[in-house]
This record gives structure tokens, C-alpha cells and sequence, in this order.
């Protein structure tokens, strides 16, 4: 079972029901228990870090004030302050894809942004978000987004296509990137940790050999770590990105 | 502490002194801080607020401009087929949107290297 679970770097990512195959309409799987975790975690870490509220702040109260100090910078640095109206979506959403990233990285647990349909569903959010506020804020307005000023008229149709065509690809690529990390990484993970296994059924001298890919296992967590960080990031600021289209289009 | 606390009142005099001196103590920590602060503010205005990570930020940097030009040529891709399936000409609006989605996909990379961030754009 181990040796297979070993070669089988994709076996992490099967979604599996938990009870019993539906409970009414839904089924409960353990990327649901996963979801559930992760809101539960980050709740823990606003309701109590800001229950207190002491002058010289605690650890927890610490890190709950660095998460929105943080968060609001960066919705203050790319969408100005009117962009802090949308500062609860921004935030949640940073939280949730930083936590889902952080916990996925623990052995036995499931990565739930490693699901396109997650990532895609945030991204659609988003862009939902985008289209909907800008066309209730600035009406027939909301349009000027696809058309640039100062553009010959001749060449005015295929720059208005080839504005609508990025604009289509937006949330295709924030939710393929974020999905293509976090599944990328957790599989690069796994292989390294099939190579320490088989090595060392292999033989004495390739088991002492395997001592190689443990120490990249140790490097690469490292460095997961940083990516689950850095893609949250990202998809943070591109949201505000975007959003600041919705707010300020046809600049 | 504990002692100095109990003596306090016989050491008047030296206490208004130590007073002053903590206040002048801390105008002095308060305004090194805040040239601090604007030093590390005008350094980092530059970057993004990640510390450290140097490897890291370039990484996601490169995967952002492949997926923003791979996504910009799918989506065209994507579209020119289904019009031609839609009006059965087969390959005539494939090529052409294929063009543009390449098109708007150098448009994506232009615009994240010509405007990495765009702080808070006032209203023209």
C-alpha cells in the first residue's frame, strides 16, 4: 500500500466522498472537510486575535493584524482607496487561497486549491465582481474598457477584439495559475518521496544515494512554502488589478 | 525595579530629572524611527511588499507572463473554433482568431512589463 501510494503521485488529488454517497443532494468529500477547515482556522484567527485587542499585541493578535495591515496595503497600492470598498472579498479571498496553500502543504491533507474547479470558481467570482459593479457604476461607460483612446480607426476593430479577447483570458489564466502551482509543486513532492523509497528498496549503495532527494524534499518544502505565499499574493493583487478597472475603466 | 519604586519619594528631584531625560529619550527614538520608516517606504516603493524571496518573486513573475500569453492565445484559439463551427467555415475563423488571441497575448505581457503596478489611478 505504501510503495503504491509511493508511485501514485496523483492519488493525493482524488476526491473522495466521506460519509456516505449523498446526504440529499450533497456529497460531503473530503475537499468540503478540507473547505470547512480552512474557514473554521481562519475564523479562529480573526474572532480570537481581535478578541483581545491589547495595546502590546500577542502572537495571534499579532499575526491577525500583520494579515490585514497587509491586505489593505496592497488593495490601498493598486486600487487606490476607493478599492477598499471591495476590501472584505479581497481579503477573504487572500486568506482563504493562503490558508488552503499552507495547509495543503502539511503531510495527509488535501490541497484544495489544487482543484481547477476551486480556483476558476474564485477566479469567475472575481471577474463577476468586475463586470457587474463596473456596468451598475458607469453604465454604457463600462465599455470604454475595450476601447482605447487615441487608436486610428481603421485599426479600431481588431484592438477592440484584441481587448476582448484579453479580457476573457483574465480569469482563465488567475485560476490556471494558481491551480498549476499548487499542483505542480505537490507533485514534484511526491515523486522526490517515491525516488527516497524506491532507492532504498533497491539496494545498500543507492539506499545511502538516497539521502539526495530527502535533502531536495527538504528544499523544495521550503520553497512551496513560498510559492503558497506568493500565489496568494498574486491572485490578491491581480484581483485589485482588476477591480480597479471596474472602478477607473477607459484610462 | 521593584526597590526603586518603593524609594521614589525621597529621590524627587532626580525623578523629574529622569523624566526629561526619558522624554527627550523618546523624541529622539520617535523621530529615528520615523526616518526609518520613510527610508524603508521610499526603498520598497519600488518592489513589491514580499521581504525576501528573491527567487521566489522572479518565479511567479515569469509564470504570470506565461500564463497571461498562453491563456490569451487559448481563449482565441477557442473562440475562432467555435465560430467556425457555428457558421461551418472551417478553418477561415480559426486562423484569424488564433492572430488575434497571439495578438492579445503579447498585449497581456506588454502590459504587465510596462505597468507593474498602478498605484491608485485618479479619475481622468
Amino acid at each position: 500500500m505504501a510503495a503504491e501510494q509511493a508511485i501514485d503521485p496523483i492519488h493525493q488529488f482524488n476526491i473522495v466522498p466521506l460519509f456516505a454517497d449523498h446526504v440529499g443532494t450533497v456529497t460531503f468529500t473530503n475537499a468540503s472537510l478540507f473547505m470547512v477547515i480552512i474557514v473554521g482556522l481562519i475564523s479562529l484567527l480573526m474572532i480570537y486575535g481581535t478578541s483581545t485587542s491589547a495595546m502590546v499585541p500577542g502572537r495571534l493578535q499579532a499575526a491577525a493584524e500583520m494579515a490585514y495591515e497587509f491586505v489593505a496595503s496592497t488593495v490601498r497600492g493598486s486600487a487606490g482607496t476607493e478599492g477598499m470598498r471591495f476590501f472584505p472579498l479581497v481579503f477573504s479571498l487572500f486568506m482563504f487561497v493562503l490558508f488552503s496553500n499552507l495547509v495543503g502543504l502539511v503531510p495527509y491533507t488535501f490541497t484544495v486549491t489544487s482543484q481547477i474547479i476551486v480556483t476558476f470558481a474564485f477566479a469567475a467570482l472575481v471577474i463577476g465582481v468586475v463586470i457587474v459593479y463596473g456596468v451598475i457604476r458607469h453604465g454604457a461607460h463600462f465599455l470604454h474598457l475595450f476601447v482605447p483612446s487615441g487608436v486610428a480607426p481603421a485599426l479600431m476593430p481588431f484592438i477592440v477584439l484584441i481587448e476582448v479577447i484579453s479580457f476573457i483570458s483574465r480569469p482563465i489564466s488567475l485560476s490556471v495559475r494558481l491551480f498549476a502551482n499548487m499542483l505542480a509543486g505537490h507533485i514534484t513532492l511526491k515523486v522526490f518521496g517515491g525516488f527516497v523509497t524506491l532507492m532504498i528498496g533497491a539496494g545498500a549503495l543507492t539506499a545511502i544515494a538516497s539521502i539526495l532527494p530527502l535533502a531536495a524534499i527538504v528544499m523544495l518544502t521550503a520553497f512551496e512554502l513560498l510559492v503558497a505565499f506568493l500565489q496568494a499574493y498574486v491572485f490578491a493583487i491581480l484581483t485589485c488589478v482588476y477591480l480597479n478597472d471596474a472602478i477607473h475603466p477607459g484610462h | 525595579m521593584q526597590p526603586k519604586v518603593s524609594q521614589t519619594p525621597m529621590e524627587k528631584p532626580d525623578k523629574d530629572d529622569e523624566a526629561l531625560q526619558m522624554k527627550a529619550r523618546l523624541d529622539r527614538l520617535s523621530s529615528a524611527l520615523e526616518a526609518k520608516n520613510k527610508s524603508i517606504s521610499s526603498a520598497s516603493d519600488s518592489s513589491d511588499p514580499v521581504a525576501g524571496g528573491n527567487i521566489g518573486r522572479t518565479m511567479s513573475l515569469g509564470f504570470r507572463v506565461l500564463s497571461e500569453f498562453v491563456a490569451g492565445i487559448i481563449v482565441g484559439c477557442l473562440m475562432g473554433w467555435q465560430f467556425d463551427e457555428w457558421f461551418s467555415t472551417s478553418p477561415l475563423f480559426l486562423i484569424l482568431f488564433l492572430a488575434l488571441g497571439t495578438a492579445a497575448g503579447f498585449w497581456n505581457v506588454y502590459r504587465i512589463a510596462a505597468a507593474p503596478t498602478q498605484p491608485g489611478k485618479t479619475d481622468q
